[in-house]
């Protein structure tokens, strides 16, 4: 009864060699049959998300190469050169299996260190392998420990806490300054990805209206229809300055567009209203004095980038919490393992001695 | 004071004297709210301000809540406060036979009542929001406190 498991992830190879090895939803549950029905494997299961391709197994053969064999597969199931990805795999067996496994559920080997939609995955691949029928006793009872452990993890730690994405923290922020979003108005000025990203995320927070400027109005049209906004010309957009609440920088112009003064004279038209101001862009797009004003708070691109790069050192720092966490799990894993073995072997003597008769 | 009450020349002034008391300590009391909100204020404002976003940052309230609940309470407060300081005029009279005696204690209620006049007047103009405020209610509410102890005296 040896447990491995083989492997690529974000760390080891790049997207396009990463895309090349992942199974689809539609091939899954037969890529799992097979990888049970062709190796020496007892019990087999795959893993693939975008960041990672993983396969896990047991057998009863300890002298089959059951990283050969699901090499093999790999390159028969996906029609590749074993060579273009060989050398991105890495392997484990025993007790290392179980470590690695906990570690990845629980968003340890995340790219988002403390990420939580990799254990949804984890769940998903193990329900498909549950459908496919290659799951045994063993695998059963490992991923179960694994769920139990990824959520001791997350409610004994403070890996997940902390928001780490630009746009998370910008809307906490929003929230922090105008309280609830749901009467609020945006107004973004220039288009981006970033930009795209949050706006997408104030919708989802239940903001009022979005006003949108570009410099070329056609793209501001395209926005404005992807988001259910209104149009602005960029000439005009300073107006905008007097309704919105938040306001989204990120042109590619390399001068300031809102300068102190500008918003000092708008702040009485707009009845002192506090104003959050995000500049997303670099050059900056708006001055940094903007936030002596009363009322007016501005964070640019590498204020948030500070934020969400701090929350990321304080889940750093619970790594060491995680870790016992997982050690200990492992042991309890690997005793019931091993008594497992022991029942099996006694059988085995059990059943020779039957023969024997 | 306890011992001026038998002086009292009209029959109003026991009125007078327990309407002033209680509304003083309601007024107080509300004030007080308004003084803890305005200072969470300019906490959680600093904290924005300078970008500091700690477990302080985390565990306040947003700046609008606690806007609201400084104005607010001026609004519940100011009344309350006008009461007392009218109670505290007829109780004088009563007393003394003046309304006014120029004492420390009269000036800082009146200077107190009138400085959250102009802060709920600046406020609900929209004139000024948020820190200039809450500055000025904390302002108040330290005269309040400081004419407290000015009255022991008194």
């Amino acid at each position: 009864m040896n447990l491995f498991v083989l492997g690529i992830n974000h760390k080891t190879a790049p997207v396009n060699v990463r895309e090349k090895l992942s199974f689809s939803d539609q091939e899954i549950v037969e890529a799992n049959k097979k990888l049970v029905s062709k190796t020496s494997l007892n019990e087999g299961l795959i893993l693939s998300t975008c960041n990672r391709v993983e396969i896990y197994g047991v057998s009863n053969d300890p002298d089959a190469d059951h990283f050969g064999e699901i090499k093999g597969f790999l390159s028969d199931f996906h029609q590749l050169d074993p060579e273009c990805f060989e050398d991105r795999l890495y392997n484990y067996n025993g007790d290392r299996v179980i470590r690695h496994l906990y570690r990845v559920a629980s968003g340890l080997d995340s790219m988002v260190i403390g990420e939580m939609e990799i254990l949804g995955q984890v769940k998903k691949a193990y329900h498909v392998a549950k459908e496919s029928k290659t799951t045994g006793k063993i695998l059963h009872r490992l991923f179960q420990k694994t769920f139990t452990t990824a959520k001791k993890i997350r409610t004994d730690t403070a890996i997940t806490r902390g928001l780490v994405s630009v746009s998370s923290v910008a809307v906490k922020l929003a929230g922090k300054i105008l309280g609830t979003l749901v009467d609020k108005e945006v107004l973004v000025v220039g288009a981006g990805q970033i930009g795209e990203q949050l706006m997408m995320f104030l919708k989802k927070n239940g903001i009022k209206s979005i006003l949108v400027a570009n410099r070329t109005f056609e793209k501001a049209q395209e926005l404005a229809v992807k988001f259910n906004a209104t149009a602005v010309k960029f000439e005009d957009f300073k107006e905008g300055l007097v309704e919105s609440d938040i306001v989204i920088a990120s042109t590619g112009a390399p001068h300031c567009l809102i300068r102190k003064q500008d918003v000092s004279e708008f702040m009485p038209r707009r009845r002192q209203r506090p104003l959050f101001i995000i500049d997303l862009a670099v050059p900056r797009d708006v001055e940094s004095e903007v936030n002596d004003i009363d009322n007016a708070y501005l964070y640019d691109i590498d204020d948030l980038q500070g934020i969400v790069e701090k929350n990321i050192e304080l889940r750093k720092n619970e790594l060491e919490n995680c870790d016992k966490i997982i050690a200990d799990s492992c042991d309890k894993f690997l005793h019931w393992l091993q008594v497992e073995k022991a029942i099996k072997n006694d059988e085995r003597y059990v059943d020779n001695r039957v023969a024997f008769k | 004071m306890i011992n001026r009450l038998t002086d009292f020349s009209s029959g109003f002034g026991n009125a007078y004297f327990v309407t002033h008391l209680i509304a003083i300590v309601a007024s107080y009391a509300v004030f007080f709210v308004t003084f803890s909100a305005a200072v969470l204020y300019l906490v959680q404002d600093n904290n924005l301000k300078r970008k500091h976003l700690g477990a302080m940052f985390n565990r306040l309230p947003d700046l609008s809540l606690l806007d609201k609940l400084t104005y607010r309470s001026i609004e519940l407060g100011f009344p309350i406060l006008s009461v007392a300081i009218i109670a505290g005029f007829l109780l004088q009279k009563d007393i003394s036979g003046s309304y006014w005696n120029w004492n420390t204690k009269e000036v800082y209620s009146v200077v107190s009542w009138l400085l959250y006049a102009v802060t709920l007047h600046v406020r609900l103009s929209s004139k000024l929001r948020g820190k200039k405020v809450a500055l000025l209610s904390i302002l108040a509410f330290g005269i309040i406190v400081f004419s407290l102890f000015v009255g022991c005296g008194g």
